[in-house]
């Protein structure tokens, strides 16, 4: 064991020929350490993965619940997306203008306010905000809504199972739509402009659901916690709008921040690294790395995965603590 | 009495417990400065068992704050016990309690098509049955009007419909038969019994109404501060338990 792990070592380092004898005593103890790490350090691993052999086991039957549970309900998720959506423009005298009016003003105070105020100046500046603020405001509105989801939708959760998630899911819905129609006002401002139409334009599907999946990986975890943590909502309030100004909505990040921490922060975070694509891809015609989307669509998905995990195996008691 | 031994079980409850504790909400403020108070528990239900036969019908007693309706709950999937199982045999489940889960905002016909998806029926199915459930619920236009715009009455009135025209088949029933004005409470009751005397429909109900349990019920489960002090024959246990509560 010593020496094979020893014979290991030295072969990464690039000796080729080993013998024992040609040695140093000093060299001898290093190797006879090592080898002695080793077969410590094997032990353990093998144990703590043989250990964790059931919380995999326990991951898998969530996943597969999950996806179970995804299609019996996703009905009902729709259903009450549509009614959802109905219902908030039932009672207004412009109704769906709504959508398009409420994106479109703010979308001119922003860029009064940082196009002619602060004089920030980017190419296609209106649709370089309304893209910004389409993306961001979907965040937004997931993440706000997860905190106190299952508080604010006590009378169906304390009469009838369901999972709890599926509440998130639906909101998901709403909120995506709206977002697909401020898109729709997106398409119109190009044609206006006369954006020039590359090919890289299909991005935005990839991208798009690159950011579902961020959203509600972020919105599943802070669901659970908002039912125990009456304090969270405050918290996630001050920290969204802290990280509305490292995302960049109205200006670029990787342009305005000193030189290497505008890019590091345009990659670190997702929302961020996001929208900058989707102007990329829209507005210049610029191809992005598809290497990051994939690393943000892998770690949401296991984000998600334990947070949907986590929520099953709680979601039984929330109704006993609201 | 041979051929009931046949029937099998629809229900079946083993040694559930059911405990309130330490899920106190916690606010960052306290769990900082304050140091961890003793979890204190609260039993609600100890170490209950019992099982229901395809097509039984079981009536629960018990004074207040025994655990009927936390029982009822937990076996409506509402939430879990902390030990012990409850097998429902992949029957479909449904609890009619004081109003079901309404979306306030939403018009009733909404919360109607949205209450039965939960229940596991398909649109289709649901859309069939929506007349039969507009027609029974007697609250005309207000249909189409959003819930929170409803009288407590006709809230009600709504959810006894649905939960009572969407058959599914276990039935919760707790506490709902005293639903609306007398007429409709007279229809209701009918209704009820038309549900419970089908001999596919197992039904657990809750109830503190002697009479309607005595003439219902197959057998009366007794609850006292979380334990079953008594199961059996409606007339005997019901005998005992109103002695309990009167002596």
């Amino acid at each position: 064991m010593i020496n094979g792990a020893s014979c290991i070592i030295s072969f990464i380092r690039g000796v080729k020929r080993i013998s024992f004898s040609h040695m140093t005593v000093s060299y001898r103890i290093k190797y006879f350490l090592v080898g002695v790490g080793f077969a410590i350090i094997i032990p353990v691993f093998l144990y703590l993965l043989k250990k964790s052999m059931g919380f995999f086991e326990q991951l898998k039957n969530d996943v597969c619940r999950f996806v179970k549970d995804l299609k019996r309900y996703f009905r009902y998720a729709v259903r009450l997306a549509k009614a959802d959506l109905r219902t908030e423009v039932a009672n207004s005298y412009l109704d769906w203008l709504w959508w398009l009016i409420e994106p479109f003003c703010m979308m001119l105070i922003y860029a009064f306010v940082y196009g002619v105020v602060f004089q920030t100046t980017e190419e296609y500046f209106t649709a370089f905000i309304f893209i910004g603020l389409t993306v961001w405001s979907f965040f937004l509105r997931n993440t706000s809504a997860s905190v106190s989801m299952v508080r604010s939708s006590k009378a169906i959760i304390s009469k009838i199972y369901l999972p709890k998630y599926i509440l998130l899911f639906s909101k998901m819905l709403v909120n995506g739509f709206k977002m697909l129609i401020s898109f729709g006002v997106v398409i119109v401002m190009m044609i206006v402009y006369r954006v020039h139409i590359t090919v890289n334009v299909l991005y935005l599907l990839p991208i798009l659901i690159d950011l579902f999946l961020v959203s509600f990986a972020i919105g599943v975890v802070l669901m659970h916690y908002g039912v125990f943590v009456r304090d969270l909502p405050y918290i996630i309030d001050i920290l969204l709008r802290m990280l509305m100004y490292l995302t960049g909505t109205f200006y670029s990040l990787a342009k305005r921040v000193p030189a290497p921490y505008g890019e590091i922060i345009e990659k670190v975070n997702p929302i961020a690294y996001l929208i900058a694509s989707a102007r990329d891809v829209l507005l210049y015609g610029k191809a992005i790395s598809w290497q990051l989307l994939i690393v943000w669509t892998i770690i949401s998905a296991i984000v998600l995965i334990l947070g949907i995990s986590l929520i099953y195996r709680n979601e039984n008691s929330y109704v006993k603590v609201i | 009495m041979e051929e009931r031994e046949l029937i099998e079980n629809a229900i079946e409850v083993k040694e559930v417990c059911v405990n309130y504790k330490s899920l106190h909400n916690v606010t960052i403020r306290h769990s900082a400065f304050r140091k961890r108070k003793k979890e204190e528990e609260f039993k609600a239900v100890k170490n209950v068992s019992f099982s229901v036969k395809e097509g039984g019908i079981l009536g629960i007693v018990g004074k207040n704050g025994s655990g009927k309706s936390t029982l009822l709950r937990s076996i409506a999937g509402v939430f879990s016990p902390n030990s012990g199982s409850i097998d429902l045999k992949n029957h479909s489940i449904s609890l009619m309690a004081l109003g079901i889960g309404f979306k306030e905002s939403l018009s009733g016909r909404e919360n109607i098509i949205l209450s039965g998806l939960l229940l596991g029926f398909t649109e289709r199915e649901i859309l069939d049955k929506m007349s039969g459930i507009i027609d029974f619920a007697e609250i005309g236009d207000f249909i189409d009007k959003p819930v929170n715009t409803y009288s407590s009455g006709m809230h009600s009135k709504l959810a006894f419909s649905i939960t009572a025209m969407l058959e599914t088949d276990i039935m919760l029933v707790d506490e709902v038969l005293s639903v609306g004005d007398e007429r409709f409470k007279n229809k209701s009751m009918s209704k009820m019994k038309e549900l419970i005397e089908d001999k596919n429909r197992t039904v657990i109900i809750v109830s503190h109404s002697i009479e309607l349990l005595r003439e219902m019920c197959d057998e009366i489960l007794w609850m006292h501060d979380g334990e079953v002090k008594e199961m059996g024959d409606p007339d005997e246990v019901l005998e005992h338990y109103l002695k309990f509560m009167t002596g």
